[in-house]
């Protein structure tokens, strides 16, 4: 059952920054991507580790006419789990390497300057 | 229909190649076919075929041997050179003596239409490498590109891919094979030299997987869709522990070679084919059509006797223990597929 629950004032939660809100078994990470908020549960697809202690950060993509093949994208975006280093989007809780071992992702609102996670 | 991907056909004796070569190069010292450091104890060659000539240097014997004795349709010939080489040039010349040399005395005047044969090449010289496939592609009989499982890197780097991009281009799969004589090689297995045959035996085969995690993870095979690879000494029994390690470290590191776009394990039934080798499976045939799955190795694997080595395998021995459809597979099925081989002589079942 999704109950709406206040995180904390938009002030609180700068674009880069992720609250981690005790909620359920594992708890539920809102982050705030550019601007955009998003949310995903704090356990990783893998082996259940605290995905949301992960840095977050871009990925890469390939580059074949830069001299070093790759680029960065998606920075921001792209949480990497403590443990194994897997990626997620969590934007959409995708896994990068294999979309079907994805997360759960939550919805997020703001009201008055308030940041809500529905969870 | 039964297809033998994987027999060495032999030079009659050694200096027979020096007819095959330009006379720039006729004079010059090349290495034995035979001179190795590890020798199978009792003779590297079935016991039954040491004659005045090379075992397995008659076209004639050959042919029965493996064709009216074995049962088998067609054979690849795919003969062996002379080792790495320093002068990379020279080796490009005993290369194309090789070849020449296949069609002179094998291919064109086989008139049974069984035998198949090899392109060799020599790596270290990319460009020589390239002009050979480009001399002789166009032949029907010649349906692979060969190189030796030895190399100073492994295959997967830039430098060669070249040579992989013109046997795609060709619809040619590369054929990778422990080659003979000594050459400026590494040691053979991944800790240094074996003390013995045994050692050398049972280790040096398993190098392919160097070239194949690399040809995967420098994206060789994601940019060349057509591109296959035979590694025709076995080793395929290790593959499926070995993939998983490489699936496994790619989820954590994708991001290192983020042109590998699906899991590393998902290349291989596009791109790679095993021949049959004595020394790989299951002890126990009892567990063989299980273990034969993993990896969907019932769909990678191809008969190839190793004829006319010591240890060569007949038909039978390589279905043992197999179910039927894997049986045909590996008998004849993914060979015909991959060479486009088809049953047609009269009175052959497919």
């Amino acid at each position: 059952m999704l109950e709406r629950r206040f995180v904390c004032s938009l002030d609180e939660l700068p674009p880069g920054a992720m609250k981690l809100v005790d909620v359920g078994k594992f708890g539920v990470g809102v982050y705030n991507v550019d601007g955009s908020l998003h949310a995903i549960v704090n356990y990783c697809s893998h082996e259940g580790a605290p995905l949301c202690l992960g840095l977050i950060g871009g990925t890469n993509e390939p580059a074949p006419d830069e001299p070093g093949g790759i680029r960065r994208v998606r920075d921001g975006q792209i949480v990497r789990c403590p443990w194994h280093n897997w990626e997620f989007d969590v934007t959409t809780g995708q896994n990068l390497a294999d979309p079907k071992r994805r997360v759960r992702t939550y919805r997020v609102d703001v009201a008055d300057g308030q940041v809500y996670l529905n969870a | 229909m039964i297809i033998d991907a994987n027999v060495q056909p032999h030079f009659r004796y050694n200096a027979e190649i020096r007819k095959y070569l330009p006379a720039a190069h006729r004079l010059r010292s090349i290495p034995d076919v035979e001179q190795q450091w590890y020798q199978a104890p009792g003779g590297n060659y079935r016991e039954d075929l040491y004659g005045e000539h090379y075992p397995g240097s008659d076209r004639d014997t050959v042919a029965r041997h493996l064709f009216d004795d074995g049962g088998v349709d067609y054979a690849v010939l795919n003969p062996l050179t002379r080792g790495n080489i320093a002068d990379y040039l020279l080796n490009s010349r005993i290369c194309a003596a090789v070849n020449d040399w296949l069609l002179d005395r094998w291919l064109e005047p086989d008139t049974t239409n069984r035998f198949r044969g090899t392109i060799r090449v020599n790596p270290e010289d990319p460009k020589g490498a390239v002009a050979e496939i480009e001399r002789l592609a166009a032949h029907p009989k010649l349906v692979q590109v060969g190189v030796p499982m030895q190399s100073r890197e492994p295959y997967g780097k830039p430098m060669f891919e070249p040579i992989w991009e013109a046997a795609a281009a060709h619809r040619l799969p590369v054929a990778v094979h422990i080659n003979g004589g000594n050459g400026v090689d590494y040691p053979p297995t991944f800790a240094g030299h074996a003390h013995t045959y045994p050692g050398y035996a049972a280790f040096m085969p398993l190098n392919y997987f160097v070239h194949l995690a690399t040809l995967i993870i420098e994206g060789v095979f994601g940019r060349h869709p057509d591109l296959k690879f035979v590694f025709a000494d076995g080793g395929y029994d290790i593959l499926t522990p070995l993939m998983w390690r490489l699936d496994t470290f790619w989820l954590s590191m994708r991001d290192q070679t983020p042109w590998v776009d699906r899991y590393p394990s998902d290349y291989l039934p596009a791109h790679v084919r095993f021949c049959s080798s004595a020394f790989d499976g299951p002890t126990d045939p009892g567990q063989m059509q299980r273990w034969m799955e993993f990896s969907g190795k019932a769909d990678l694997l191809m008969y190839g006797s190793g004829y006319p080595h010591w240890s060569a395998s007949s038909p039978a021995d390589a279905a043992d223990g197999l179910d039927s459809s894997q049986r045909d597979n590996v008998l004849w099925r993914n060979a015909s597929e991959l060479y486009g081989l088809v049953a047609q002589v009269e009175g052959t079942t497919v």
